[in-house]
């Protein structure tokens, strides 16, 4: 670092702030401190650099109140994205459009639809609703268990990084008469955290679906695959677009871990 | 480079991660979250877009990190975030947004408390009235400045790392601190009900 001798004479503004961060190499951190001791306008320059830089310290340092996550796999990473990215993100939707999962449900399941009673429902979901899971969905959704790493998200409660919720689809995109199958998982969170679990489908045009949770006896650990049928859902025309599959589990501190991934829905 | 005790850390969560492990990012993510958010606070200004610009920057990483050779993980990661708080800047625009990004799910919303709890209301009101002040002041700032003295006195950074995250020399770093320090301070002291002047103070 530069800093010539300059003995007694005044120190620069850049000198006393380096001072003060003990930046300055040990001969000019000296002689600063020795110019400053007998110099009371240098004294007062120091004293209001230094009042500066505590209020400035003791700025709160605030909690970010949403989680981060990465996508399950690098590549195929999907999201709004910036304007000069558009190309990329425009291939990608192509692949997966291209790469379209004909999935069909078995026929005869139909599931009873429940009335919404989520006051933590998107307002937009409220009055629609919910959508069942198919019958025996579980069993449809263990046979695919090794799908859902294809398309899978972990969020993590920022506080506790033992503490995770992991949703996992079997693909990524699927036909207006296909079955959607599903995996959560959480871990490290009590009974009566995970049983708070929602599942929404949204429209990146703003609408939900609300999708009806897992049934009481769902194992803990928690554990829940579920295939829910996309006619079932009844969304609005026209079917195919982007959703986002949104599973939200309250915690006990009144925080929400909110688990997305981004479904396709093909004509 | 600097040798840090961070850096140390993160070589063994760095390296897995290289390799595709999800949970050692996830273990950084835990890590640097906090400081992260907080550097893009203090540039931005709004929780919405420092957010925007955090997650951004841990996708960013996620991808890039095998490309990262010599440079320490977290020069790398606040350089990222750097340069998307320039593009915000630069275009006014958000990153990594759902579209359904409502706030209706999360309205309790999980803020965990910020820091000094001043029980006394009147306290408080004071306590509030002084960080917007000093807030706003370093909003005031041109960009270059602002993100000198944030990773400085925000992030607790030396000058050398503050370097290697602005790719700028020692003597910039130097510069911008400094002179972003006496702007702030020139704001500050046209509140004396806050920062009073302290003629009679003395050196130490």
């Amino acid at each position: 670092m530069p800093s010539e001798p300059r003995i007694p004479t005044e120190p620069t503004l850049e000198e006393l702030s380096a001072y003060l961060d003990h930046e300055l190499d040990a001969g000019a951190q000296a002689r600063v401190a020795e110019h400053v001791a007998g110099c009371a306008e240098c004294t007062r320059r120091l004293n209001g650099l230094r009042e500066t830089v505590s209020a400035v310290r003791a700025l709160p340092m605030e909690t970010p109140n949403r989680t981060f996550t990465i996508p399950s796999e690098r590549r195929q990473s999907f999201r709004w994205a910036p304007v000069g990215w558009l190309g990329g993100a425009a291939a990608a939707l192509l692949i997966i459009v291209v790469g379209v999962n004909q999935l069909h449900g078995p026929g005869s399941a139909l599931g009873t639809a429940l009335t919404s009673r989520g006051a933590n429902a998107p307002a937009a979901g409220l009055s629609r609703p919910e959508v069942a899971p198919l019958n025996g969905s579980n069993q449809y959704a263990a046979a695919d268990a090794q799908k859902f790493s294809s398309n899978s998200t972990t969020v993590v409660d920022p506080r506790n990084s033992s503490r995770s919720l992991t949703v996992g689809t079997d693909a990524r995109s699927y036909s207006a008469t296909g079955v959607i199958a599903l995996h959560v998982t959480t871990n490290g969170l009590s009974a009566a955290e995970a049983s708070s679990v929602r599942l929404f489908v949204t429209r990146d045009s703003g609408y939900s679906v609300r999708l009806a949770p897992p049934s009481k006896e769902s194992t803990f650990p928690f554990n829940y695959d579920a295939a829910y049928s996309v006619p079932q859902m009844q969304l609005q025309a026209p079917v195919e677009g982007n959703y986002t599959l949104r599973v939200e589990i309250d915690l006990s501190d009144h925080s929400t871990l909110v688990a997305r991934l981004p479904l396709t829905i093909t004509p | 480079m600097f040798p840090s005790k961070s850096s140390n850390d993160d070589r063994d969560l760095v390296g897995r991660a290289r390799r595709g492990d999800r949970e050692a990012f996830t273990q950084l993510i835990v890590q640097y979250q906090v400081p992260l958010y907080n550097m893009a606070l203090r540039m931005v200004g709004k929780p919405d877009d420092a957010a925007d610009i955090t997650q951004e920057a841990f996708l960013r990483a996620w991808e890039k990190i095998r490309t990262l050779r010599e440079a320490p993980f977290k020069s790398w990661l606040f350089q990222i975030a750097a340069n998307l708080c320039y593009d915000h800047f630069r275009r006014g625009r958000r990153f990594g947004v759902m579209p359904d990004e409502d706030q209706t799910s999360l309205q309790a919303s999980n803020v965990v408390g910020l820091g000094i709890a001043t029980p006394d209301p009147q306290e408080r009101t004071e306590a509030n009235a002084r960080t917007r002040l000093v807030r706003d002041s370093i909003q005031a700032l041109d960009h270059d400045m602002r993100i000198a003295i944030v990773l400085r006195d925000v992030n607790g950074m030396a000058y050398e790392e503050i370097a290697a995250v602005l790719r700028v020399p020692l003597g910039t770093v130097k510069s911008r601190i400094a002179r972003a320090r006496a702007q702030v301070q020139e704001r500050l002291q046209q509140h004396p009900d806050f920062f009073p002047t302290r003629e009679d103070a003395h050196a130490e």
